[in-house]
């Protein structure tokens, strides 16, 4: 059953702008669904409706059956948010804001005390549970403000992009901690621009672009939509260099040294051919033939144009990749 | 999942205003500690040197005058901790963002202005206990008490703080700082708080009337020295009136939705 059910939202603001332009998307209980979009795409928007700080035009929104609209006191109980401003936690030690959140969200003081220590050891930030919060890095601020989300989760947890200024390591931490928290059966909504992470982590992902839902399925549903099978990369050996041509491939897309060409797997082999002969030749350094990454198919849907430039730095507007995580690789290497 | 949980339970029973009340309470204690101390240093400060102060801007304090300065310094103190310094931090809140955090949260929006409703009023006291005691010392004032005053003093405070939440939440934050840096000064030296209103011209006393700064300092002044004639009335009238328009603007900003 969706505990959290959008239909046909529209939310345009007094100035004439339309952030949310007929959105519609379910999350069931136990389910972690993506919002994936650029800036300005429309996700803040709809949590925003869903949590009542802001009144949608149009449109429908249900939290476990009950019109969030009309009864904004009831989806806020419902549902925690992690927003996407730092939480301001000057003079405030991440134990002490877990643990009065988890009071405010309903937890008694002995559960209150129980969930914020678990989640202080989960999120592995213990050594600064009691500094307080001027003196914290900004990564754990935002895991603390995480934990104030999370610490009583409600039927419905929604995420604002959780993973800006985490480290690496605390990152993984993090989004085992989302899973569980579907696990034991809670909605989870997130927000990120993180495509390689959200794809490994999500059941399902809804891709935003001008507040249209683009494309929405699980991971590999929308890997599938990708033209060709496979993505082979070639590394230059400077920016400057000619475009290396392999003819059974599709149009290149290149960013810096790195060129990348959708292929179809019946061509793989040939392609890797001309690529070793490329490489021989000292035309480009390395070479890789990747499964399509759904970053790739995010580009295409959403195009390097989005809805915001900030995003963009290349000049030629192509091949600038989207995803703002530091840990973006290919899903799996084949051959390099 | 189908059915609530403990927690949600605990936020639809009767006690959850409360309940929410003291937590938010808690929140807003550890958030501010900080620089509580400050502001109750500050307004503390300020009361003493209004009675102190004053008095050398006039050749000779006579009785009424003296009564004045008593009773208007830790009103004047209790105006600008609600009207001036809180709308300050308050406006930080709203440009980080935790303004609207704090609207996410499953607490009655009523009970959020509360609990910091009395943080700030808390802040208030030392400073009108400090600013009579040292009125006392120097001008050796006889206090004529009413019990009106347990009634006057946190119907002055909360009516004043009702109205600084008011400029907050009703203004856009780069006019907040203009509004209330001028406000101090019409407080200090353009409002009949520290001296009889006689003294202003008739124009600025005809826009005092209606105004809520002089009923805070009569109602204040009266039940602290009561007059021959009684209470009068119609302070608590006015402030009661402008407490409610104060609070109606600031809980109409908390429950609006963009």
């Amino acid at each position: 059953m969706a505990v959290l059910e959008v239909r046909d939202l529209v939310k345009e603001y007094r100035r004439g702008v339309r952030a949310n332009d007929g959105i519609s998307l379910a999350v069931s209980e136990g389910e972690f669904v993506g919002l994936l979009g650029h800036n300005g795409a429309g996700k803040t928007t709809l949590l925003d409706q869903v949590v009542g700080l802001a009144k949608p035009t149009s449109g429908s929104i249900h939290v476990a059956g009950r019109d969030a609209v009309a009864e904004p006191a009831f989806a806020r109980a419902a549902c925690a948010v992690m927003p996407q401003a730092q939480a301001p936690l000057s003079g405030i030690t991440p134990r002490q804001a877990i643990t009065t959140m988890a009071r405010i969200r309903g937890a008694d003081k002995s559960r209150a005390r129980e969930r914020t220590n678990h989640l202080l050891s989960a999120l592995d930030i213990e050594a600064w549970a009691d500094t307080t919060g001027d003196r914290l890095s900004g990564g754990v601020r935002r895991l603390t403000a995480f934990g104030m989300a999370v610490v009583e989760p409600g039927r419905v947890v929604m995420l604002d992009e959780p993973t800006n200024d985490v480290d690496p390591v605390r990152r993984r931490l993090l989004w085992d901690y989302i899973r569980s928290l579907a696990g034991d059966g809670h909605a989870v909504l997130l927000v990120t621009h993180n495509v390689n992470e959200a794809e490994r982590s999500t059941d399902r992902l809804v891709i935003l672009d001008a507040g249209h839902v683009v494309a929405e399925g699980t991971p590999a549903e929308l890997r599938a939509r990708a033209e060709g099978e496979l993505r082979l990369e070639l590394t230059a050996a400077t920016p400057e260099s000619p475009l290396p041509q392999i003819e059974t491939a599709g149009s290149p897309r290149r960013d810096g040294r790195r060129i990348t060409m959708p292929i179809t797997a019946d061509h793989a082999e040939e392609a890797l051919n001309r690529a070793q002969h490329l490489r021989a030749n000292g035309d480009i350094e390395e070479f890789a033939l990747t499964p399509v990454s759904l970053e790739d198919v995010y580009v295409g849907l959403v195009g390097t144009g989005g809805s915001n430039g900030d995003e963009r730095a290349g000049g030629d507007g192509d091949g600038t990749p989207v995803s703002s995580g530091d840990e973006a690789e290919p899903a799996g290497s084949l051959v390099s | 999942m189908g059915r609530p949980s403990a927690a949600e339970m605990r936020l639809s029973r009767p006690g959850h205003w409360f309940r929410s009340y003291g937590l938010l309470l808690t929140w807003s204690l550890l958030r501010l500690r900080s620089m509580l101390v400050l502001f109750t240093v500050l307004q503390l400060v300020l009361s003493v040197s209004i009675v102190l102060g004053f008095a050398f801007l006039m050749p000779e304090v006579d009785q009424q005058s003296a009564s004045y300065l008593a009773t208007g310094a830790p009103t004047i103190g209790v105006i600008v901790v609600t009207m001036v310094i809180a709308p300050q931090i308050i406006k930080d809140d709203k440009l980080n963002g935790f303004f609207d955090y704090q609207r996410t949260l499953p607490v009655p929006r009523l009970a959020t202005l509360a609990a910091d409703a009395t943080i700030w009023i808390a802040v208030s006291i030392p400073g009108i206990i400090a600013g009579l005691i040292a009125a006392g010392l120097r001008f050796d004032l006889d206090y004529r008490l009413s019990p009106m005053i347990a009634v006057a003093l946190p119907l002055v405070a909360i009516a004043c703080i009702a109205l600084g939440y008011a400029i907050v939440y009703g203004l856009p934050p780069g006019l907040v700082s203009v509004v209330s840096q001028v406000l101090v000064f019409f407080v200090l030296l353009f409002s009949p708080i520290t001296f009889p209103a006689e003294r202003l011209p008739d124009w600025l006393a005809a826009v005092h009337a209606p105004l809520p700064l002089t009923y805070t300092a009569q109602a204040v002044r009266e039940s602290l020295m009561v007059p021959a004639g009684g209470i009068s009335w119609q302070p608590y009238a006015m402030l009661l009136l402008w407490g409610a328009i104060g609070l109606a603007v600031a809980s109409w900003v908390m429950a609006r939705r963009r």
